[in-house]
């Protein structure tokens, strides 16, 4: 293992002769893997926060304030008859009142005030998981919506369907700014090592004479684009990790106060690893192609 | 091996841009242990031909073989295996100017996969045999030429090639020392190295006396 020997002496040597460029080649590539990584930081929470609202994903039948007791019923029995509720609730016009009160408790002022109840009565159906998203549920909400005493049906697999969609738009811009990047920084990188490589260039021309195995010629670039592209993703999970930190302490009691403490989660370390494996395989691959092509 | 030439070049020609020719149909065999010298005037094609031979370069028809290899069969990697046989010195020395003597050995010998010991005997072996094993922690700066050519020749060494290169390695040398260095070569290929060794210097030549192959114009034009 000689040779792993030399390129790793070889190549730590070189990144320390050129310590401003060989900075600039890892912040390069922090930044790149700092994009990436606050990406799958935001889009893994908010679909973990999508999935968790699909999971109970229902709708909710408005009633109008004159409907009578048999159009409710004949409404909760449409919902019984379909078989697709898992549960479904009864809210009052007084009921809703109080869940606002109680859930927005700094407007209780506002609630107070108010000359007459403006809430209307409702019926809340929860979908039963293995049904939701189904062409049966859309068209009970059809039905639903044209029954007499009904003023309103609010499906909210809808608009989940609607952020998802502009979830995925994010994710894709998002990879598509992360890639140009990662590949000006691996731009960066591959200049960074053809400077040590030009530098090195008498050394290398008698490796070759003397017939020097590749792997001893080409080791020392392939460790240097390693630590850099490494070292660089490595810095980007930390930085971060801090950033994380900091919006936790400012943002968290209104986290938790809109009963969302869970919400944010940080990177598992898997990807964490994942982040700073990528960095290093872009790293190594830019100093193997520098090598290849110069050779 | 042993009845087979160390060398056998046969229909080789090497065309440079816009068709001049350095080498035009050479053939030639050199034999196992031989000393052999290529002299001609600048131009005739003598570094073409060891060029040729370390496969710095692609000739543009012909066949050569050495040591068994056909050159125009390698692979990458068998060139360099190819070239782990074969040492070579340069005119100019081509030391690395920022280690010392013992480093510049060292550095080849671990790039050949040698074991730090074994880099380290090795390297004392190849300098004793060149007469520096007292300058080991010189750098090059601080030798005079015959002595950095020494380095270089001891580096040429250190793989234990069956085949040993020079081109002109007396020309920055002054005549004592020219001879100084060709003694060495002798003495080299008295341990069973082939050496082949490109020189313009004619009286260099007639003091040696070896087997010559005179070039002109990249054509054997007399072989003594």
């Amino acid at each position: 293992m000689t040779w792993i020997t030399f390129a790793f002496r070889e190549g730590l040597a070189s990144i320390w002769r050129r310590r401003t460029s060989s900075l600039l080649a890892m912040s390069a590539i922090a930044m790149a893997a700092l994009v990436l990584s606050s990406l799958l930081l935001v889009t893994s929470n908010l679909e973990r926060v999508l999935r968790g609202w699909s999971s109970a994903a229902g709708f909710s039948v408005y009633l109008t304030d004159t409907a009578r007791s048999d159009q409710r019923g004949a409404v909760e029995a449409a919902v019984d008859v379909s078989g697709i509720a898992q549960q479904r609730e009864y809210v009052s016009k007084v009921d809703a009142l109080n869940r606002f009160k109680r859930e927005y408790a700094e407007l209780e002022a506002l609630a107070a005030a108010l000359q007459s109840n403006p809430f209307q009565a409702s019926i809340e159906v929860l979908v039963k998981t293995e049904r939701q998203g189904g062409a049966d549920v859309e068209a009970l909400v059809s039905a639903l919506a044209t029954l007499p005493g009904v003023a309103d049906v609010r499906y909210n697999r809808e608009w989940i369907r609607r952020v998802t969609n502009g979830l995925s738009m994010v994710r894709r811009l998002g990879l598509l700014i992360g890639l140009i990047m990662t590949a000006a920084a691996a731009l960066t990188v591959a200049a960074v090592i053809r400077l040590a490589f030009d530098a090195r260039r008498e050394e290398i021309r008698l490796m070759y004479l003397v017939g020097a195995p590749y792997r001893f010629i080409r080791g020392p670039f392939v460790v240097e684009g390693l630590v850099q592209g490494g070292a660089g993703a490595a810095v980007a999970v930390l930085v971060l990790g801090v950033g994380y930190r900091t919006a936790l302490a400012w943002w968290g009691p209104t986290l938790a106060s809109l009963g969302a403490v869970d919400v944010a989660r940080f990177l598992p370390v898997p990807l964490m690893a994942l982040v700073v494996l990528g960095g290093a395989v872009v790293g190594s691959a830019c100093g193997f192609v520098v090598s290849r092509r110069t050779s | 091996m042993s009845g087979r030439p160390i060398i056998d070049i046969s229909g080789l020609s090497k065309l440079y841009a816009r068709g001049l020719p350095a080498l035009r149909e050479l053939s030639m065999a050199v034999e196992r242990g031989e000393f052999i010298f290529i002299t001609g005037p600048s131009g005739a094609g003598k570094s073409t031909l060891l060029r040729l031979i370390l496969l710095q370069d692609r000739p543009s028809n012909g066949r050569i073989v050495v040591n068994g290899y056909d050159l125009s069969t390698l692979s990458r990697a068998q060139v360099q295996e190819y070239r782990r046989g074969i040492g070579f010195v340069f005119q100019d020395f081509r030391l690395i100017p920022a280690k010392t003597v013992l480093e510049n050995i060292c550095f080849v010998a671990e790039v050949l996969g040698m074991t730090e010991s074994q880099q380290k005997r090795r390297a004392f072996q190849v300098l004793k045999s060149v007469g520096l094993q007292h300058r080991m922690s010189a750098y090059p700066s601080e030798l005079s030429g015959g002595e950095q050519q020494r380095v270089a020749i001891a580096r040429a060494l250190t793989s234990d090639p069956s085949l040993l290169l020079a081109d002109e390695p007396t020309g920055n040398l002054d005549p004592d020392l020219a001879l100084e260095i060709m003694n060495l070569f002798r003495e080299i290929n008295a341990g069973g190295t082939t050496v082949i060794v490109a020189t313009h210097d004619r009286d260099l030549i007639r003091l040696v006396g070896c087997r010559t192959l005179l070039l002109d114009q990249g054509t054997v034009v007399e072989m003594a």
